[in-house]
């Protein structure tokens, strides 16, 4: 085996090609192996080098559906036994509407949407391509009632939320509002009124131009207690 | 009628290699570029080159339309090269002609080898460049832009793709040819890589050259076109350098 | 404004509605508040004449381009104008490629019927021999980024390109030959008719739509004001008003002219 070598700097911004080690690491998320050996970024990122993986936390990019993933849809086709789902994604999510008698422990009311209506929803399952299975079939999946939606880049989800949902407390708090991030950048939010839902939406652009300098937490902190404070 | 007549200059390169614009035959004309300019895009980046102005945006990896098009194994990638009304001396009528037409298939296939198209199945990518203004060499700016406009959309990419065009005036192979040197020279030819392996991914040649003059050019255009790969790297960083020093309050 | 093609969702107009009820909107303007208006410098375009105006999030870009050729038959003491809007691909990801939809072509004629009907241009001072040649302006109207009322952005922009606007002298010599000079002309600007666009919502009128509000209204009207607050032109789009409503907005935007009025003037 050759020598391991590291070409960059953790956290470093980096572009797609660029070489980011050479040798024994394994290959992480948004990376590739070239011809010659070195581990090339795929995606405008930062680096993140660990003791035996590389991988580029991504600056951008649409939501890629993930099974496990929670994220908040619209409601975009209702045809005969099916609720299509839109994602923000590539992919449209499908519901399949269960047959009532068969499952009693369904609870039928949920699957009466309309066109429009935003949910919450699980990706159960996703083959990568084309089928895309949500389920709403959980205690707090379903239907969304009042509030409103914010959008964030997909990729910056991650930052919303925090270390231990870190991020998210503090901009609950601060904002005294109910806040559910979805993995596809649509965030549900009911302000008390609208100048905590302003302040909310300057917050989550900071996060997202802010996120690749440290500290973040702290200055997203102190800009809501300054944007609120009279 | 035309409003504006295009003169051919008595010399367009001096016997000392001297072009109309004052430049050397190596030297390329000023080049700024910006990313990030648009707002609903998914990515955006904007070209400024000599006198040309060129916006790219790309929109996607994003739902086809119509589903017939749709490659179970891969992402569809469209291209739309097109030239606003207002970007030539002469008014161009709207709407694409065989020659954006085809620009716009040379484009796609300059830049699809870079792009990992089979992380994203079923799905389509699509690139839209709009010439603002041109001033010989829309293509390549073109291409330069389009690649930061999907490295700018979070893309997964291969590497960037970096384009130059070269040319030749009389004995003198030039780098950049400018409008004078695009209406009369002897030979032109745009050219692109992809920077992960300095492969090329375009190439078009109109005009002869020597077996000499032509290995010339093709030199004169990687190490141009790797000139080109140092911008769009610092383009894409600056913004994010940006904000880390006003964040960091550095000066 | 292309409300059919675009996947809104149900809180958005609930919120929306609620907000105004309150006497507030989304984005924390104002009912008759427009949002930031900015002139980019630099030149971007060959036209005789251009501006690159961002209203909001909202940008255009739209060059004049000059060129001469025969009246129309029946205005032989007059000039042409023609105007057309491009929605870039680029703009939004619901423009399509392709030649200009109705949309796009209600938009131009929005446009267009303002700066006409006001007299805007001089189209007698563009001929040059009457019945033979005329000068030929081009108003090209590019959609770059679309984040609502177009309308507004595209008067803006046209005004200031076409207040902007150089274009070569042509002449023709005795032996009627036609010869492009070296010195240029300006257009005479002689009045500065400014769109005006009203969105309703849950019954109030809001100014300057941004896209999320004309995703949810009720309905929407374009109007046009010359220098004297005269109306000069209306487009009523999709939805209903009362009179009242139409008198209100009119007297809105006549009150609104003189600011907008001294932004085209500052471009200029």
């Amino acid at each position: 085996m050759s020598e391991s070598v590291v070409l960059v700097k953790n956290r470093e911004v980096v572009i797609p090609g660029q070489a980011l080690a050479k040798g024994r690491f394994k290959l992480g998320r948004d990376v590739y192996r070239d011809d010659s050996g070195f581990i090339r970024a795929k995606k405008l990122g930062l680096a993140d080098i660990k003791e035996d993986t590389v991988s580029v936390v991504p600056l951008s990019g649409v939501y890629i559906p993930k099974e496990g993933d929670i994220v908040i849809g619209i409601v975009s086709r209702i045809s005969g036994s099916t609720i299509i789902v839109d994602i923000r994604s590539p992919y449209q999510g499908v519901i399949p509407i269960p047959r009532g008698r068969a499952t009693e422990r369904v609870d039928m009311r949920k699957y009466n949407l309309k066109l429009g209506d935003v949910i919450l929803a699980k990706v159960k399952a996703f083959d990568g391509s084309s089928s895309l299975l949500l389920t709403i079939d959980m205690e707090g999946l379903g239907k969304l009632e009042g509030g409103y939606i914010l959008e964030v880049e997909p990729a910056k989800v991650p930052r919303v939320i925090g270390k231990r949902q870190s991020m998210l407390t503090i901009l609950k708090e601060k904002t005294k509002s109910d806040i559910i991030v979805g993995n596809n950048g649509r965030i549900w939010v009911r302000s008390p009124s609208l100048k905590e839902l302003l302040a909310l939406e300057k917050a989550l652009r900071k996060i997202e131009t802010e996120s690749h300098v440290s500290g973040l937490s702290d200055r997203v902190s102190s800009f809501l207690t300054q944007e609120l404070s009279d | 009628m035309p409003l504006y007549v295009e003169k051919k200059p008595e010399v367009l390169i001096t016997e000392d290699g001297v072009r109309t614009d004052g430049r050397k035959p190596y030297e390329m004309r000023p080049v700024r570029m910006t990313v990030g300019i648009l707002d609903k895009a998914d990515g955006s980046a904007f070209i400024e080159w000599g006198g040309n102005k060129i916006l790219a945006a790309v929109f996607g990896p994003r739902e086809v339309h119509p589903k017939h098009l749709v490659l179970p194994d891969k992402a569809l990638v469209r291209t739309r090269y097109n030239m606003a009304p207002f970007s030539t001396p002469e008014r161009k009528r709207p709407g694409p002609d065989r020659r954006s037409v085809e620009l716009s298939k040379v484009i796609r296939e300059a830049l699809k080898p870079a792009i990992f198209v089979e992380n994203y199945p079923g799905s389509v990518i699509d690139i839209f460049i709009e010439v603002l203004r041109s001033d010989a060499g829309t293509r390549v700016a073109g291409v330069n832009a389009a690649s930061l406009a999907l490295a700018n959309a979070g893309i997964a990419m291969r590497g960037l793709v970096a384009a130059c065009a070269v040319g030749r005036v009389g004995d003198f192979v030039v780098c950049d040819p400018n409008h004078d040197e695009d209406m009369w020279g002897d030979a032109d030819m745009p050219m692109a890589m992809l920077m992960e392996d300095e492969e090329i991914t375009l190439l078009q040649t109109d005009g002869p050259m020597t077996e000499e003059q032509f290995r010339e050019a093709l030199k004169l255009g990687r190490n141009a076109i790797r000139f080109l790969y140092e911008m769009q790297k610092e383009a894409l960083k600056r913004p994010y350098q940006v904000v880390e020093r006003s964040v960091r309050g550095v000066v | 404004m292309f409300e059919s093609e675009m996947l809104t969702h149900n809180l958005l107009k609930e919120y929306v509605k609620d907000l105004v009820s309150k006497g507030q909107r989304i984005d924390g303007r104002g009912f008759q508040d427009y949002r930031p208006i900015k002139v980019k410098e630099g030149t971007f375009t060959k036209a005789e004449g251009e501006a690159w105006v961002e209203l909001g999030d909202t940008q255009v870009l739209v060059g004049v381009k000059a060129d001469v050729g025969e009246p129309f038959p029946d205005t032989p003491d007059k000039g042409v104008l023609i105007s057309n809007t491009e929605l870039l691909p680029l703009a939004s990801p619901t423009f399509e490629p392709g030649p200009p939809n109705e949309n796009a072509i209600e938009v131009a004629r929005v446009v267009d019927r303002a700066i006409r009907s006001a007299d805007a241009v001089d189209m007698s001072s563009l001929v040059i021999v009457e019945g033979k040649l005329v000068y030929m302006l081009f108003l090209d109207m590019y959609v770059l980024d679309y984040d609502g009322n177009l309308e507004d952005a595209l008067t803006l922009a046209s005004l200031i390109a076409l207040g902007r606007a150089e274009i070569p002298k042509v002449e023709v010599k005795e032996d009627g030959e036609i010869e492009v000079k070296e010195e240029k002309w300006k257009v005479n600007l002689k009045d500065l008719p400014i769109n005006f666009t009203f969105v309703k919502i849950g019954g109030q009128l809001l100014l300057d739509p941004i896209l999320e509000e004309e995703q949810v209204s009720d309905a929407a009207i374009t109007l046009a004001i010359d220098k004297e607050g005269r109306v000069c032109s209306i487009q009523k789009k999709h939805g209903k008003f009362t009179m009242e409503e139409i008198l209100n907005a009119t007297s809105i935007a006549r009150s609104k002219w003189p600011e907008m009025a001294e932004k085209v003037r500052e471009a200029i």
